[in-house]
């Protein structure tokens, strides 16, 4: 066990929060727990250097507060980004410094208490992890860090939203391997008839390859798509056929998903290490993900840090598709797509990625009347289920209420009758959304109009 | 010579600077340090250096920020911490004391242009001091300490302001032995509060950027720490 700071006192209440949370935390201990769970990982990872960094320049400026869709939304100082960010802190200050620890022992402050830590876990998981805050943070203060780290201490204290859980265990120890349970042989079924459906309404012999060595891309879509986005896959397959690119899908891993990076990173490692795997088994020279925001941003960004010498570049497949149209190998009606379109920026990927111009390209290459919300690019907001929350059923209310209000209120300002996304998190939010709101628009991937519009 | 000039020339002063100067390098290296050992630890040591210092530098001149959130709140800061830099570092009474105590001082800027600046300063730290007050969001997450050292800026520059005024109502020594006491309590406080972002900051998105670069093997060994043997089940 790490060394912990010890706590005086500490009153059970029986833990309260607004997502599922498995019984693993004894209820007497929570703030022990999270100590302990801070400790270890302060100790194990680069996190220290960054609170200290924090700690010592935050200016509490408030400017966050304007521009975060939930706090505007809701008007709770909790939802402040710098609010949640300073209470890890404090925490961090009173307990992990030598000068927090002898102001508190002189000023007598209180110790950590279950209720705290009731507080910490709530505020955490009402945050999207957009990191819109972060580009207005005047000294470079990143919160949607802090709720990363916020959300690992707290699993790591065994509170964790059930959802999110479960569906990691599927993927890491389960039977099928995958955050969906999708069987192996339901997948290839599920292949050919997407592979008929093809023939039928494009009458073209498009091939989903399984397990074909030596390919350039392995490709790995957020596996739920493979369920509730056939039109997405097929415009994936249909683009790659279109292209002549050499792809296969691994019958051992086909998950794209990866929540660790909302809430775990021993979980975010031991994912990429099996995405890595796959990839090595079948000699892929490159891995493809399909249209799936914190999918890309994952593989991306922690193939690297994680996965050494199985590393490969990671390629999302907009950029792909848009370079296949440059290269003039795909052929799309620009008669096809006739209702006004817009375009929803995944955080994951736009933010903190790199695809911002290349689906705009794509887009604007065949449809006719193409619109953008503003802000966008960059800048977007979030769909208002980022950071896991569309996964957690029990956050439906919020999602709906508070933290995709504004986002509903973009796309009527838009006047777009289709909004396009490439993410299986966001399509899935905004369809909701737009239920919720009553807003006549069609949410589909960007790949969905793509299919209707390519022809062979 | 006047109490505040002695104190001004002599040991004391000389001892807050010390503590200003070798704090605020205490916390440089030591930052630096941190954020090298990071890289080190990573996994992926790749770092845009080059997109990181742009932002840093859009931020050190940010104009094309400001009226995005907060637009008064953000230029009344930005009006603020142009005065105070410039008060501070070409005022010619300052520079003279500065040459008293270190031997060195460089050029000075005109009397009438760090007086308007000095307005816009008390303008800045009142607007930042009644926001703060009265705007929601700001007031939660304000802290004693926020409200102290908004006031003592607004002690150093109205009285640094008004004493050498033909109409100033208040004694000169007093004034000014308020004035340096003030501006000597500042430099203390510096390395030791928020207000040591004056030389942490061009650190700060480099150090954002860098956490991002997870450790392989961190989260692991976070497990064997914490858990028995048999390893923590998901």
């Amino acid at each position: 066990m790490a060394n912990a700071p010890t706590l005086k006192n500490s009153s059970a209440q029986p833990p309260q929060y607004s997502y599922h949370v498995e019984p693993t935390v004894d209820p007497d201990h929570r703030a022990e727990k999270f100590l302990a769970a801070f400790a270890a990982i302060l100790r194990h990872s680069n996190y220290r250097f960054i609170l200290d960094l924090f700690a010592r320049t935050s200016a509490r400026c408030g400017r966050c507060a304007a521009s975060c869709q939930v706090y505007q939304a809701s008007n709770e100082p909790r939802d402040i980004p710098c609010h949640r960010t300073h209470l890890l802190l404090d925490v961090y200050r009173q307990y992990f410094t030598t000068r927090g620890e002898f102001l508190s022992r002189v000023l007598g402050q209180d110790s950590l208490s279950n209720g705290k830590i009731d507080e910490i876990a709530e505020c955490f998981y009402r945050c999207l992890a957009c990191r819109r805050c972060s580009i207005d943070c005047p000294i470079g203060i990143d919160h949607g860090l802090m709720t990363h780290l916020g959300r690992y201490i707290l699993s790591e204290a065994g509170i964790a939203p059930k959802g999110l859980v479960v569906s990691v265990r599927e993927q890491l120890e389960g039977a099928s391997g995958n955050t969906s349970a999708i069987p192996l042989p339901a997948l290839l079924d599920n292949l050919e008839f997407l592979q008929d459906e093809l023939r039928d309404m494009k009458g073209a012999a498009v091939n989903f390859p399984v397990d074909q060595e030596d390919a350039e891309y392995i490709f790995l879509p957020a596996v739920s798509d493979y369920l509730m986005e056939a039109d997405t896959l097929m415009g994936n397959a249909a683009v790659l056929h279109a292209a002549g690119t050499s792809w296969t899908i691994g019958s051992k891993y086909f998950d794209g998903i990866n929540y660790g990076l909302f809430y775990n990173d021993w979980i975010l490692e031991r994912i990429i290490h099996k995405l890595a795997g796959e990839a090595h088994r079948l000699k892929a020279k490159k891995i493809l993900i399909g249209e799936c925001g914190h999918a890309a941003r994952t593989a991306r960004q922690f193939l690297p840090a994680f996965a050494g010498e199985q590393s490969l570049p990671v390629v999302s497949i907009l950029e792909l598709t848009w370079q296949a149209i440059q290269q003039g190998k795909l052929k799309l009606s620009p008669t096809t797509i006739t209702e006004r379109v817009t375009y929803h920026d995944p955080c994951n990927i736009a933010r903190s990625g790199w695809i911002v111009d290349q689906p705009r390209h794509l887009l604007r290459s065949f449809v006719s009347d193409f619109v953008e919300m503003n802000p966008h690019g960059r800048e977007n907001y979030c769909c208002g289920g980022g950071s896991g929350l569309v996964s957690l059923d029990e956050t439906y209310e919020f999602r709906m209420k508070v933290s995709g209000k504004t986002k509903a209120e973009q796309i009527r300002a838009s006047g777009a009758q289709i909004v396009a996304t490439p993410c299986a998190n966001c399509k899935k939010q905004l369809r909701e959304l737009m239920d919720f709101y009553k807003l006549p628009v069609q949410v589909v991937g960007v790949h969905d109009l793509v299919l209707r519009a390519i022809e062979f | 010579m006047p109490t505040w000039l002695i104190l001004a020339k002599g040991p004391a002063f000389f001892f807050t600077l010390a503590v200003f100067v070798l704090g605020l390098l205490r916390l440089i290296v030591l930052t630096i340090w941190d954020i090298a050992a990071a890289i080190r630890r990573a996994g992926d040591r790749r770092v845009p250096y080059v997109q990181i210092a742009r932002q840093t530098l859009s931020w050190l001149v940010p104009f094309k920020h400001l009226h995005r959130a907060r637009a008064l709140y953000s230029f009344a800061s930005f009006g603020l911490h142009v005065s105070l830099l410039f008060a501070v570092l070409f005022l010619r009474n300052h520079l003279g004391i500065l040459q008293d105590n270190i031997g060195f001082s460089w050029f000075t800027i005109s009397k009438q242009i760090l007086d308007f600046l000095t307005v816009i300063g008390i303008a800045g730290a009142l607007i930042l001091l009644l926001s703060r007050m009265y705007v929601i969001g700001s007031r939660h997450l304000s802290k004693v300490s926020d409200y102290l050292l908004l006031i003592l800026l607004l002690n150093i520059f109205v009285s640094g302001f008004i004493a050498g005024r033909a109409w100033n109502p208040i004694p000169y020594d007093g004034l000014m032995l308020f004035h340096t006491l003030n501006g000597m309590a500042l430099l203390l406080v510096t390395p030791f509060t928020k207000i040591a972002h004056c030389a942490l900051f061009p650190l700060v998105r480099l150090g954002s950027e860098v956490a991002w670069r997870l450790m392989p093997q961190g989260g692991s060994k976070v497990i064997e720490s914490l858990h028995s043997p048999e390893g923590r089940k998901i």
